[in-house]
């Protein structure tokens, strides 16, 4: 599995979208004059930026990545050689997951050194009246990169049923656009405001708050451009279900692709 | 115990609006260790289908198959093979060198053994001069040749190949057929299949003749070849003895110099006594045979006949 790690991480380095998608990151070098053309709070408007930015590009990253890791393997055929090796379907799958997940997190890494440069190199010449709360930042980048991860497990479960990248690459986004949102409907939905909706619709929804993973309680931006203090229970919370929901989607991945013919 | 072994080993395949495809029936096979067993059938007769459920990678839909006495549901069972799957294609980029190493530490090979294994069979397989490149860059048949050196690096007891000389020289056949025979010598089990029957005919031990997902024909080489002799071709001299002698048998060739006649094996025994009692002088004996290419062909037709 180790070695399905390795090959995986070469893969990546190797791949022209993924080269493509680190030219983005040059963006990293207008910020600085992005943000000082506000001419207030330009600390924080370069915090806010930077983070938008690597969230961004993880996002083009885990969509990519994720969506296409399996079933390029499979499309490609190279599944019949690789699987005629004497490794598991299972251990296959989860160092094909591995390596994307730790590519996510060396990305996450670089970039957000990037982005420590850039917040240096702003507030030394438009000093902040806050101080930075870098071990904030790292934080938020680092739930960040959870999110992906999680997104990038949802990913492999769709890649194991499918046998074309449009549900794979499209069902990733659409996931990352619903899990963005979940908490907002909850809320709304338990909210006097929702008096008039039927009783299904919400059960409904209530259904697929719990079920479609949650991605507003990965976003940690606020607490790291204010420099609020880090809720510490809720991130604690967020990494036990981090855990569980990405171990519930691999198992089931897996045994998925198990069972799946390489015809 | 057999080095590859199928029971009722059988597989449909269902495709779209349910129309169902019997790719694989019953086939019950038992290929022994250090032997070479050849694979013939003609294209869609289920060969790859059969290869692909004894690696693992396709369900079958009844029966069972087994490496070494392992069920090939479990992976440990390919720790013995090496696997050549048919037009195969590799991470492309990679290179050779890259692969083949990966491959070995699959098999958890040390890493001197691995060293030397992997230069030997880059080397041997004249993969020598482009091992540092991206196999994206590589040719149909410098492809097939890392699938072929793929399967040799770990050593394996069985082989199982689909279609090893697909895509390949002259040269690169000439090789896979000098690399089987050498595998042969050292008392490896190589199963492959072809629907060339010169192949089969110059390296296997046995072979298997599938048609239409049904075996039909199973023996060794040796028997088919002898089976197929059809009678013997004997060329004499003309005007020496009293060649009407043999008149009851029909010449088939006649000029200035000699005389031939086909003689069925049944009648050549009598054919002789009366060359030896009419003195006349015989200058060329040969055996006329049926090849393989003939036994294959008789087998598919009656097969789609049936
Ligand atoms: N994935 C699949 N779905 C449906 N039918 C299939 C599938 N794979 C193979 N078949 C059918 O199974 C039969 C056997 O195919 P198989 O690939 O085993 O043939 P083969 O003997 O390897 O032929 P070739 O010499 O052309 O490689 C064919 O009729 C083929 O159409
Ligand atoms: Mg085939």
């Amino acid at each position: 599995m180790k070695t399905i790690v390795a090959i995986t991480l070469k893969g990546i380095f190797r791949d022209k979208v993924f080269q493509g998608i680190m030219v983005t990151a040059l963006m990293f070098l207008f910020i600085p004059i992005f943000a000082s053309l506000s001419m207030r709070q330009v600390t924080e408007l370069t915090i806010t930026l930077s983070l938008s930015l690597i969230s961004f590009i993880l996002l083009l990253l885990s969509v990519f990545l994720g969506g296409t890791s399996l079933w390029k393997d499979i499309e490609r055929r190279y599944t019949f050689s690789v699987l005629g090796l004497p490794l598991s379907r299972r251990s296959y799958l989860l160092g094909r997951f591995g390596g994307t997940a730790l590519f996510v997190i060396i990305a996450a890494s670089v970039l957000g050194i990037a982005a420590f440069c850039v917040v240096a190199y702003s507030s030394s010449i438009y000093p902040s009246d806050r101080p930075i709360v870098w071990g904030s930042m790292i934080l938020c980048i680092l739930f960040d990169a959870l999110k992906y991860i999680l997104l990038i497990a949802f990913a492999f479960l769709l890649s194991t049923v499918s046998t074309s990248f449009f549900l794979p690459v499209f069902g990733t986004i659409a996931m990352f656009v619903t899990g963005g949102v979940t908490q907002q409907v909850y809320e709304y939905i338990h909210s006097p405001a929702s008096k008039t909706l039927s009783p299904f619709l919400k059960q409904t929804a209530t259904a697929l708050y719990y079920i479609i993973p949650n991605f507003g309680a990965f976003d940690l931006k606020l607490y790291a451009i204010y420099g609020l203090p880090l809720p510490a229970n809720g991130l604690l919370m967020t990494s036990a279900y981090f855990v569980v929901y990405v171990g519930l989607l691999l198992s089931v991945s897996s045994s998925i692709f198990t069972r799946r013919e390489m015809r | 115990m057999n080095a590859i072994e199928t029971v009722s080993l059988s597989k449909q395949f269902t495709g779209k609006k349910r129309a169902r495809v019997e790719a694989l029936k019953q086939l019950d096979l038992q290929v022994a260790p250090g032997e070479v067993f050849g694979f013939l059938g003609p294209n869609g007769a289920g060969k790859s289908t059969t290869i692909k459920l004894i690696m693992g990678l396709l369900r079958p839909t009844s029966g069972s198959a087994s490496i070494m006495g392992m069920d090939v549901a479990q992976a440990a069972s390919r720790r013995v093979v090496g696997f050549l799957p048919e037009n195969p294609a590799f991470y492309d980029y990679l290179s050779a060198e890259e692969y083949i190493r990966f491959v070995g530490s699959q098999f958890n090979m040390d890493a001197s053994l691995l060293n030397r294994r992997t230069e030997e069979v880059l080397k041997r397989l004249d993969l020598w001069e482009a091992r540092k490149r991206q196999m994206r860059g590589y040719s149909k048949g410098m492809v097939q040749r890392v699938g072929l050196a793929q399967t040799l690096v770990h050593d394996p007891e069985v082989y199982i190949l689909d279609e090893p000389m697909s895509g390949l020289d002259p040269i690169g056949r000439a090789l896979v057929k000098e690399i089987i025979l050498d595998l042969k010598k050292r008392g490896k089990c190589v199963f492959f299949s072809t629907h060339i029957t010169d192949d089969v005919e110059k390296v296997c031990d046995r072979v298997g003749v599938i048609v239409q997902g049904q075996l039909r024909a199973l023996d060794s080489v040796e028997n088919i070849m002898r089976s197929g002799i059809e009678g013997y071709l004997v060329q004499t001299r003309q005007h020496v003895g009293n060649q009407a002698a043999l008149q009851e048998f029909k010449a088939i060739r006649s000029n200035e110099q000699f005389v031939e006649y086909l003689v069925p094996v049944a009648q050549f025994q009598e054919f002789m006594a009366l060359v030896g009692e009419s003195s006349v002088e015989i200058t060329l004996l040969e055996t006329k045979r049926r090849d393989l290419e003939a036994f294959f062909l008789d087998i598919v037709e009656n097969g789609k006949s049936a």
